[in-house]
């Protein structure tokens, strides 16, 4: 720390202190944290293939997984803003707009729907800067905002509809040799989640300034570059998410994804992220979205209504965050 | 005269005079825009609030707590005490028991939330998010086996005025006043304030700290079952009927010059952010604009106002 001359070496330090302090003590539960959204998700894919013995093979993976892509690119989005402490309340209804964008678009006017995906990631750097210049709580800030990307969304394509072009359409139906396309992509988002936040120089300024904004700032980062950057990765993911959903269902509605929001932010917290920031966790996000989104299936496959699909994904955020609170509690 | 100007100036330092003035320059706005008479609009504006005003004072206490406090479950706690009130009502045709009902609703998912904070040790902004998705799916079932209907006499009492000004209004004014009383008067406001400006503080100065914020989640769920039923016997109960009130609770409370991260707060501010949301959506309406424009507008218009003046106040 003494030897640590660049301002990016001190905020490096002041992460890595950030991450000791909320993990457990005992170095045994700190692997149990870290391994926990994987046991989850072995746990709740075992449990759709008890169910299920047909789901087990090339195709059946591929079909229970997919529904989770686009969910993995959200909650990487929020993972991005819950990393500097903030909280994205306006995910959903940015990546059905994103959504409608595409399918409306893309087929017809590439170039519009680039600028509007373009446009969509420029604002939400610009909710970053709000949130950060005038100090408007980010929770108030991204729920107005949900709010413009319904009404922009509700205006570009008014009842659900529109066309992805066939070469998106015909990419989330390839079928990769041996690994089936869903883990082929969540491996691809986890390992540039692993990039962005491990690798990338900027990416260890972004931990460190979750970690701690007052250490960030004295150690010479501004903290409203850092907090732009969070939310244009944020958006891009977001753009993403859209995309992903309109190869899968080859069509644009505002509002299919309206219920992201919750389960995009249930994803980071499963997937080991600390919720009040500073604390990364890129592969187990991915592994939590994975899990958040069987856990409908699984309750379809025990003929348990849809209805209960919200309070089951509530309780499951109770017990994980509940759960390490207690286990950090008690050592 | 000099006491006067003093009198002025010390107004403008009021932290809710923003939201009255933002009400004022809307007022005038619909009055140029529609040229519909002004006393009619601000007593449409007063038939509407009510139910913002009600669910707001409930989540202005627990912001007032600070330490990111805050109530996600609010629109489903509505949903579940209209379905389950207004179900009882039909059912006993008992509009008090109906009212009983839902407030043990109320307390139920408050009691939620509070193990998910007290005991869990959850941060209250994901504890409430996961009880209201609970709430959620307690809805939905109460919804797929209800048939009641709203007693016409609660249904009267809610649209009723006295002078064109709505009897509820009237009603929720007494209540801000008894809540202002509470947050600025008794020993229990001021230790919500107190834990807002410093937890630790407020505990060693003997205050007992979960019992305060445990009394606050409490009154928000009641308060949220109570403004259900009204809401419902006033547009009728439909699943998703309270989910406007999840932004609008929390705005109307940040709008009225309460700091969002706690240990300041004003009931005054809550009537100016309540009338200028009810006015906001008068004027989208006289301009004829489409829903989804009417999203936008509002959105915008929102985050414009808080940008412009509420936050410039809190440093």
């Amino acid at each position: 720390m003494a030897e640590a001359t660049s301002p990016m070496e001190v905020a490096g330090a002041i992460g890595e202190h950030s991450v000791e302090d909320v993990r457990p003590v005992g170095r045994w539960r700190s692997r149990l944290r870290a391994g926990l959204p994987g046991v989850a998700f072995v746990l709740i894919l075992g449990a759709c293939f008890a169910l299920e013995p047909t789901a087990l093979s090339y195709r059946g993976v591929g079909l229970l997984l997919s529904p989770a892509v686009p969910l993995i690119f959200a909650a990487m989005s929020v993972s991005f803003v819950i990393l500097v402490g903030d909280i994205d309340l306006g995910l959903g209804y940015a990546v059905g707009l994103s959504n409608v964008i595409i399918a409306s678009w893309l087929v017809s006017s590439p170039w519009l729907a680039v600028a509007g995906c373009v446009g969509l990631v420029v604002a939400y750097g610009l909710i970053g800067a709000l949130v950060h210049v005038r100090r408007v709580p980010a929770i108030v800030a991204t729920l107005g905002a949900s709010f413009v990307w319904l009404g922009l969304g509700l205006t570009i394509l008014p009842i659900p509809g529109g066309s992805a072009p066939s070469w998106l359409t015909q990419f989330f139906s390839w079928q990769p040799p041996l690994i089936p396309l869903p883990i082929v992509l969540a491996a691809v988002v986890a390992l540039i989640g692993y990039f962005l936040c491990y690798r990338w120089p900027f990416g260890v300024v972004l931990r460190g300034a979750g970690g701690s904004p007052d250490a960030a700032r004295l150690a010479g980062w501004s903290m409203l570059r850092i907090r732009v950057v969070a939310y244009l990765l944020a958006g891009a993911f977001g753009v993403l998410a859209g995309l992903a959903l309109t190869g899968i269902t080859a069509s644009g509605d505002v509002t299919a994804s309206a219920n992201f929001t919750l389960l995009a932010i249930a994803s980071v917290i499963l997937g080991g992220a600390e919720f009040a920031g500073g604390v990364a966790a890129p592969v187990g996000t991915v592994l939590g979205a994975m899990t958040i989104s069987l856990t409908g299936t699984v309750l379809g496959f025990l003929n348990v209504s849809s209805d209960f699909d919200t309070g089951a994904q509530g309780l499951i955020l109770i017990i994980v965050l509940g759960g390490r609170v207690f286990m950090r509690r008690r050592r | 005269m000099a006491t006067m100007l003093r009198r002025v100036g010390g107004l403008r330092r009021q932290p809710w005079a923003l939201s009255f003035v933002a009400v004022v320059i809307i007022w005038v706005a619909i009055r140029v825009v529609s040229g519909k008479g002004t006393i009619e609009t601000m007593e449409a504006a007063l038939s509407v609030a009510p139910f913002l005003i009600i669910v707001g004072t409930g989540q202005l206490f627990i912001i007032t707590l600070g330490n990111g406090n805050i109530d996600l479950s609010i629109p489903n706690g509505m949903a579940v005490g209209a379905f389950v009130g207004v179900s009882v009502m039909s059912g006993s045709g008992n509009i008090l028991l109906g009212f009983a009902a839902a407030i043990g609703c109320g307390l139920a998912i408050s009691l939620v939330n509070l193990f998910n904070i007290l005991v869990l040790g959850i941060p209250p902004i994901v504890a409430t998010l996961a009880t209201g998705l609970l709430a959620a799916t307690a809805s939905f079932v109460e919804a797929s086996r209800f048939s009641g209907a709203v007693p016409g006499s609660l249904r009267a009492f809610v649209s009723a005025d006295i002078g064109g000004v709505s009897w509820l209004a009237i009603i929720c004014i007494v209540f801000s006043i008894g809540a202002g009383i509470v947050l600025v008067k008794t020993r229990y406001g001021r230790s919500v304030q107190a834990i807002g400006q410093s937890g630790a503080a407020a505990s060693l100065a003997d205050v007992a700290t979960t019992w305060v914020i445990a009394r606050a989640y409490l009154a928000s769920g009641v308060l949220a079952a109570i403004g259900g039923v009204l809401l419902g016997a006033y547009t009728g109960v439909a699943l998703g009927m309270g989910d406007a009130y999840l932004l609008t609770s929390i705005i109307i409370v940040v709008l009225g010059g309460s700091l969002i991260a706690g240990g300041r707060s004003n009931i005054p501010g809550i009537w100016g952010g309540a009338l200028f949301l009810s006015l906001l959506v008068t004027l989208l309406n006289v301009l004829q604009l489409s829903a989804a424009y009417q999203d936008i507008a509002e959105g915008a218009v929102i985050i414009a106002v808080l940008a412009i003046g509420g936050m410039t106040k809190a440093r």
